[in-house]
């Protein structure tokens, strides 16, 4: 990992790569409960914002998508991508020239939407996916893996963990992602690891160890 | 008007004339994609735009950009020569060849680093000489230098890139010289006057107006790119901080701020931005700053007056290139002559820069040349007055239609173990006809040059 970085480059990647995770993850969990909106379930998308501990109103599943990515709430898509993109400018000399290229064109798309009077559309969100799958098929496919790479990749496990733990998602795969994080944890630095302990949780125990990789 | 067409002009036209026009509006939306732009304020507020751009290349000819190659390293040799005199001997002022009022009026010259010699002796690293190409002669001339941190290399590299991808025809059929070197000779320029360190580009951050060509450069020339606070002087060395706390030695430093804001400690204690005792540790050797401070002297528009002399006194030499003839208000005889002849002239206020105070007397009125008169007379040394140059114009497609525009060009001389002219340079051009101010910040677009065999 022989190369330097600045405190607010690796935070600026370990963010980017949290972001860009949130919204996918945020998109499939749109995309699953737009679906059982329709027909099997109308409060799904009530249901999962309150993970968000945001409180969610919508008539049908169209609204959902509107209120879901352009609602006023702390969830709102078009501004973890406004965040995204500032911290791809900050941190775009360790990153992938396309992966680069795409973050910009993702919110280019979250910029249209925001401004646009249409109804919001479904192939928006299957747009969205699939650039957020080229940036992270451009990134992982650089060959020689950069200490800049081990920021992006810590904020994308670090989101992933989060959003097991908010959803409940199966802990033996959430073990998996959290031995990934030490692993990264430990390339960096032999002294630090997410211990797991009852009595802390796992997510402010990630943050410690945040804390003590980048020195601000 | 428009220079006169070659076989190579007419070559350039054929080719372009079976390309897909469409494809035009890739350019914008890969330039728009990879962030290619230029931030500026307006109102309080701050604005990312893209930077207008025009897909038909200015074309010189490899021998013609030969003799302003011989003339750029000419004139760049003895402005470093001049600096390096002017802040340790002042032989050149002491021999009467510039008056010392003007080296003490001009702003950029800072008395406090007299008997101070940089790294290699060498202080204008990166420059920026803006020329026009004049059309009752055909000859060169140039605008304008300069030395402190000219702007604007990255836009042609990003604008060829594209170029190639885009129209490949254009580089299959002509010998176009090559450009990826520029940031190579950057690093090369870095490399030798390195004090021992790793080399980094200091950015005032993400809100400056060239924060992407600071973070291009960076990237293509492997040096580091940093913020302010991300130096550390300790005892006098500078050093950077990596994420975890490491210090690593800097020797070299691309830095592109402004004299002012680059060490609260020695020069604006109220500056939030800046490196404290960066200046120390550069005055004792410890740190190669690229380019050296006190420089603005040196691109000081009444200095300007004064190449063309530099070169005789330093060199020997005739100049190569010539500047626009210029009058300095501070001699009594071109003071005459400006006031009689005020409304043919352009009067610059030498305090200004970007394009602004920039007055053409042609186009103001009676009483407007009367009111500059006044302020000429009453501070003649903050003018100068220079006779229009009727530069060409170069084709742009725009809207959809071929059309004309005044360009100047801004070429770059990198001094380091050798001075070097890129084979290529940021061509400007005025966004209404008829307009000669370029600049980006005035609305000017730019576009690619090619230098090559015609």
């Amino acid at each position: 990992m022989g190369q330097l970085l600045t405190a607010n480059v690796a935070t600026s990647m370990y963010w980017l790569g949290r972001y860009l995770e949130r919204i996918e993850e945020t998109l499939h969990e749109i995309n699953k409960a737009y679906d059982k909106i329709i027909d099997v379930d109308k409060d799904a998308g009530v249901k999962i914002y309150k993970k968000f501990h945001i409180d969610l109103e919508y008539t049908n599943a169209i609204d959902f998508l509107e209120k879901a990515i352009r609602g006023d709430h702390s969830a709102n898509l078009i501004d973890i991508l406004k965040n995204a993109r500032e911290n791809a400018i900050i941190s775009r000399e360790y990153i992938d020239e396309l992966a680069f290229g795409e973050i910009i064109e993702l919110n280019e798309v979250a910029q249209r939407i925001s401004k646009s009077t249409e109804k919001i559309d479904y192939k928006d969100i299957d747009y969205a996916l699939s650039l957020i799958s080229e940036i992270w098929g451009a990134q992982t496919k650089r060959g020689h893996r950069k200490v800049g790479d081990y920021f992006l990749k810590l904020g994308k496990l670090v989101e992933e963990v989060d959003f097991r733990l908010r959803f409940g998602r199966n802990q033996a795969m959430t073990d998996v992602v959290l031995e990934e994080i030490n692993t990264i944890f430990k390339l960096f630095n032999p002294e630090l690891e997410i211990k797991i302990s009852e009595n802390e949780d796992i997510m402010d125990s990630i943050y410690k160890q945040m804390d003590k990789l980048i020195v601000n | 008007m428009l220079e006169k067409s070659t076989d190579i002009h007419d070559k350039f036209w054929e080719i372009f004339s079976k390309q897909d026009r469409q494809k035009i509006d890739e350019f914008k939306s890969y330039m728009d994609k990879f962030a290619v732009n230029f931030n500026l304020y307006k109102d309080g507020n701050f604005i990312e735009q893209s930077l207008p751009f025009d897909v038909i290349p200015r074309i010189i000819s490899k021998k013609e950009f030969e003799k302003i190659e011989k003339g750029l390293i000419q004139r760049v040799t003895a402005l470093n020569l001049f600096l390096e005199d002017l802040y340790t001997d002042a032989k050149i002022v002491k021999d009467g060849v510039i008056p010392q009022e003007f080296i003490d009026s001009a702003s950029g010259y800072l008395k406090e680093f007299v008997g101070f010699s940089p790294s290699k002796k060498i202080r204008a690293h990166i420059n920026g000489i803006d020329l026009v190409k004049d059309s009752k002669n055909d000859e060169w001339v140039i605008l304008e230098d300069n030395l402190r941190v000219p702007s604007g290399a990255s836009y042609p590299l990003s604008i060829r890139d594209t170029y190639r991808k885009i129209y490949p025809d254009f580089f299959e059929n002509f010998k176009i010289e090559p450009i990826k070197n520029y940031p190579q000779m950057i690093a090369d320029a870095m490399n030798y006057v390195n004090t021992g360190g790793i080399n980094v580009v200091l950015t005032p951050g993400r809100f400056n107006s060239a924060y992407y060509e600071h973070s291009y450069l960076a990237q293509k020339s492997g040096a580091y790119l940093v913020r302010p606070h991300e130096l550390v002087v300790i005892d006098k060395k500078v050093y950077f901080k990596n994420y975890n706390g490491k210090r690593i030695l800097v020797g070299a430093i691309y830095r592109r701020l402004d004299d002012e804001f680059i060490d609260p400690k020695a020069f604006n204690a109220e500056s939030l931005i800046g490196v404290p005792g960066l200046i120390e540790s550069y005055l004792a050797g410890n740190v190669a700053l690229m380019n050296a401070v006190g420089n603005g002297v040196a691109d000081d528009k009444g200095i300007y007056y004064f190449v063309p002399k530099m070169i005789e006194y330093y060199l020997g030499e005739e100049p190569i290139l010539q500047n626009a003839p210029t009058y300095l208000p501070y001699f009594e005889k071109d003071m005459e002559y400006v006031m009689a002849n005020m409304e043919k002239l352009v009067i610059k206020d030498v305090a200004e820069a970007g394009g602004y105070g920039v007055l053409f007397g042609h186009s103001m009125s009676a009483l407007q040349i009367e009111d500059l008169k006044m302020m000429v007379k009453a501070n003649p040394r903050r003018f100068i007055a220079q006779e229009l140059i009727e530069f060409y114009d170069e084709k742009c497609y725009i809207n959809n239609e071929l059309v004309n525009r005044k360009a100047d060009f801004r070429a770059y001389v990198v001094v380091g173990e050798d001075v070097k002219v890129w084979n290529c340079g940021l061509t400007r051009y005025a966004l209404d006809e008829g307009n000669y101010l370029v600049n980006s910040s005035q609305g000017g677009g730019f576009k690619d040059t090619w230098v090559m065999e015609l």
